[in-house]
């Protein structure tokens, strides 16, 4: 069960600022073109799921207008929103127009035509795309894998890419993933091959570490999404077989046979995320894991949740939390899980080894180090919040107050110096010149620093060649 | 976060149904209620994966689960490419126990003249909602913790009536609500057949929930879609009807009747349509004393208004409250001495015209 309801100030905050940020996908959906998109809300599946991405407003505002045959006056809908609330009912109608699922011509709202038919009849059933996947008659000689089994599958794979990512550079040799995963961490990104063959984890990378799981794959799937538009597949089928994975009933097996030459190439590289789960490459079924099925449940994948993916993904130590932090920088994290134990290892300097018990300390050297590597004071705080102990849950505020502001601080700390490039103007030939010069420089809004004593200041990179000209003019000008 | 729950009630009376589909200019018959129904509950269930669903049907007499998201049924329905599998499980089942009830209805005849069992089912949705706060509390360590136990987030009840009010049901009713307000559950109403009820309207008011007297039923969907959909978090910023005027009359413990004018017991607030010397509640005898003097000055002074049209179920609405009806349950005509206590008291339940006015905005 999630922990949404706590008492906790900092906690609910960041539920806030979760519920009012979109879906990764629809930023990318939105810059789509018209043509695409209806050619993807064809399919009754991907327009449940697109559905299922947007906010509750957006929702609301959607299944209002679904069952209305004509366009309705703007004004019509706007009465039944509060005034105050304006804003985000603005906001709304915008983003749903920018996806192409809501026109508003001359002040009437209407639906997509395509998009209304499509979510009508995933609602109310019918239709003969098939957009939901065809299920495999049961096999008797040879049953599907079971739930169970799919979990443990998907649980595999996931964290064998995390950890791998995690342990890279540390020396240790983990489970190599397969070159497509590899192909793909290197090229959102997440990890790069610079520094000889080995594939180093970027500060991209690290901050990737802390997502919670469920924003992990999204980005993971969003990568994959940009090389499919490099490897000239078809974003539209790509995209149509997520929404459709999604949609699919976990421990159920079904046929590849309706899958386009597109889909049937993405099966080989959804098996290694651990996405679906087939018996022999060759396969013509499959399975999709919790991985897969819920894709579309817009809810952050809380640690609690032991119904969904996220649970699943990230250990069954997790699904309670785990993590201790005391006023004395002391954590306490009750896990055996290689992978937790390796990103805490990223801003925790770890002390002891139990067979349940891993003990630390945050320090400041240990900070540092995750901070140079890319990961922000927020992500740490973020990280243990919602990693926290049951016992934890009680406190509030949920950490202890002096730690949260201390590894602030540290991170103020590395923000000391500011450097930025520029030009430095000195020996001006008399207080006059100077003055002109300067004060024509703060028009320009391009002054960094001034010292008048010594008749020098410091502009910025974009003014300089402005300054130039200015003093080129005045020196020809002859005025002095 | 979690989804939202929803629990619905539905009246499944034959009679009223009947009556419904022949109802001009707006016929509306059973099939094509639960067809409109089905959207509805398939666009809850497809709003948010989390989100869960039960369906309680009121018959004649007994009221059953007929769908819950928490225990579904063990046989999964036949392969369909074409229809998102949640969806077509609340569907098959929903159909299969509805017609299974209603044929056991023809086969047990005669009963389908008792009123519906609306309570009966209003009461298994909150033991339903309070299970899911029990899980849920347990699940988060908060109850063993010894906490005060959370509420479930966003869960609420809609009651789908046909049926007039049954004036018996009035203290199980009031019950209810106030479980539900303890519970945090909100109360949605949908009278879609039949006069006003004023349970209802109460129910919707005192939980916060929002009370539609149906009058167009070719726009069920749509009227459900817009006022119901809407999970309670979201109608902080889209507004969902609320009433103008609240019927907040009560009905009396000795006959069950609804009431304007109620005589209230100061010891237990039992409310009775004529004052009786003891208390059928709490038997009171010596407590219990209503003010006949005030009671004598109220009366000459209602006989000079006009009574109140707007009242059309009030018909024993006592006309003289000295005169002792001989059905009170009171035993003993106890001789009411002078100086009546002064914290027994005569009260108005009449609101409605006065204060009951809430608008929207």
């Amino acid at each position: 069960m999630p922990s949404a309801a706590h008492v906790d100030d900092i906690d609910d905050k960041d539920l806030i600022q979760i519920s009012n940020k979109p879906h990764a996908l629809l930023p990318f959906l939105q810059l789509q073109s018209a043509t695409s998109l209806s050619r993807l809300y064809q399919s009754p599946s991907s327009c449940l799921s697109i559905f299922r991405l947007l906010d509750a407003l957006e929702r609301q505002l959607v299944m209002n207008l679904l069952w209305l045959e004509s366009a309705i006056a703007q004004t019509t809908l706007g009465v039944w929103v509060f005034q105050e609330k304006k804003k985000l009912y603005d906001d709304a109608l915008d983003m749903l127009s920018k996806l192409h699922i809501l026109h508003i011509h001359s002040a009437k709202l209407s639906l997509n035509g395509t998009f209304k038919t499509s979510l009508r009849h995933a609602i109310t059933g019918g239709g003969t795309t098939g957009s939901f996947g065809v299920p495999a008659e049961k096999d008797e000689k040879r049953p599907p894998m079971d739930v169970e089994g799919l979990d443990a599958y998907a649980l595999e794979r996931w964290e064998t890419i995390l950890h791998f990512m995690v342990s890279s550079g540390t020396g240790q040799n983990p489970t190599r993933p397969s070159q497509g995963v590899l192909y793909l961490l290197q090229r959102s990104g997440l990890m790069s091959n610079q520094h000889g063959s080995l594939p180093q984890i970027t500060s991209a990378g690290f901050q990737f570490l802390l997502h919670p799981p469920h924003a992990q794959l999204w980005d993971l799937l969003l990568q994959y999404l940009h090389m499919a538009e490099e490897r000239q597949m078809d974003l539209v089928e790509v995209l149509t077989f997520f929404f459709m994975l999604s949609t699919m009933e976990l421990g159920r097996e079904y046929l590849t046979e309706n899958l386009s030459q597109t889909q049937k190439a993405m099966l080989d590289d959804l098996r290694d995320y651990g996405l679906i789960w087939q018996r022999r490459p060759t396969s013509r079924r499959f399975s999709p894991t919790r991985l897969a099925t819920t894709l579309n449940s817009s809810s952050p994948s809380l640690p609690t949740g032991a119904s969904t993916g996220a649970g699943a993904a990230s250990g069954s130590q997790q699904q309670q939390g785990f993590i201790v932090l005391e006023t004395n920088y002391r954590v306490y994290a009750y896990t055996d899980n290689p992978l937790q134990t390796a990103v805490l290892n990223l801003f925790v300097s770890l002390k002891y080894r139990f067979p349940n018990l891993v003990v630390g300390s945050i320090t400041r050297d240990s900070v540092r180090r995750a901070l140079n590597n890319g990961i922000s004071a927020d992500q740490i705080i973020s990280y243990l919040i919602t990693h926290a102990h049951p016992q934890m849950r009680k406190f509030n505020p949920l950490l202890p107050v002096t730690v949260q502001d201390q590894i602030r601080l540290w991170e103020l700390e590395k923000d000391r110096l500011k450097s930025q490039e520029g030009y430095l103007y000195t020996s001006f030939a008399s207080q006059g010149d100077y003055e002109l010069v300067r004060d024509y420089a703060k028009q320009l809004d391009v002054v960094v620093w001034e010292n008048d004593a010594k008749r020098c200041f410091f502009g910025t990179l974009e003014g300089h060649a402005n300054i130039k000209s200015f003093v080129e003019r005045r020196g020809v000008g002859g005025d002095y | 976060m979690a989804g939202s729950h929803l629990s619905v009630v539905i009246d499944l009376s034959p009679s009223q149904w009947h009556l419904s589909s022949l109802h001009q200019p707006y016929p509306l018959d059973i099939s094509a209620f639960i067809s409109q129904l089905l959207a509805f509950l398939n666009a809850h269930i497809a709003f948010k994966h989390e989100n869960t669903l039960a369906v309680f049907g009121a018959f004649p007499g007994k009221s059953t689960l007929l769908y819950s998201s928490a225990d579904p049924p063990a046989e999964t329905p036949s392969n369909d490419a074409n229809y998102f599998p949640p969806l077509k499980l609340v569907d098959s089942t929903m159909m299969h126990r509805i017609v299974q009830n209603l044929e056991t209805l023809t086969q047990n005849n005669g009963d389908d003249k008792a009123p519906s069992a609306l309570v009966g089912a209003l009461t298994k949705a909150l033991c339903y909602i309070n299970r899911l706060t029990l899980e849920f509390n347990a699940a988060t360590t908060n109850a063993t913790e010894g906490l005060e136990p959370l509420a479930l987030p966003d869960s609420r009840i809609l009651i789908l009536s046909v049926s007039p009010d049954q004036t018996a049901s009035y203290i199980p009713v009031m019950n209810s609500i106030f479980s539900a307000q303890k519970l945090k559950v909100t109360i949605d109403a949908c009278q879609i057949y039949g006069p006003d009820t004023v349970f209802l309207q109460q129910a919707a008011h005192l939980t916060g929930g929002s009370y539609i007297y149906l009058e167009r039923r070719d726009a069920l969907l749509q009227y459900l879609t817009m006022a119901f959909l809407p999970p309670p978090s979201v109608r902080q910023t889209i507004s969902v009807p609320t009433q103008d005027k609240i019927d907040f009359r009560a009905a009396c413990f000795c006959h069950k009747n609804i009431i304007d004018v109620g005589f209230v017991c100061s010891v237990c607030l039992s409310i009775f349509c004529q004052p009786v010397p003891v208390c059928s509640t709490c038997r009171q005898v010596l407590l219990t004393k209503f003010p006949f003097k005030t009671l004598q000055r109220l009366n000459a002074a209602r006989s000079s208004l006009p009574s109140s049209p707007s009242q059309p179920r009030n018909s024993s609405a006592p006309s003289s409250p000295q005169k002792t009806n001989g059905r009170t349950p009171s035993r003993t005509e106890a001789p009411l001495g002078p100086g009546g206590l002064p914290h027994s008291g005569s009260i108005s339940l009449n609101n409605s015209t006065t204060n009951g006015a809430i608008s929207s905005r």
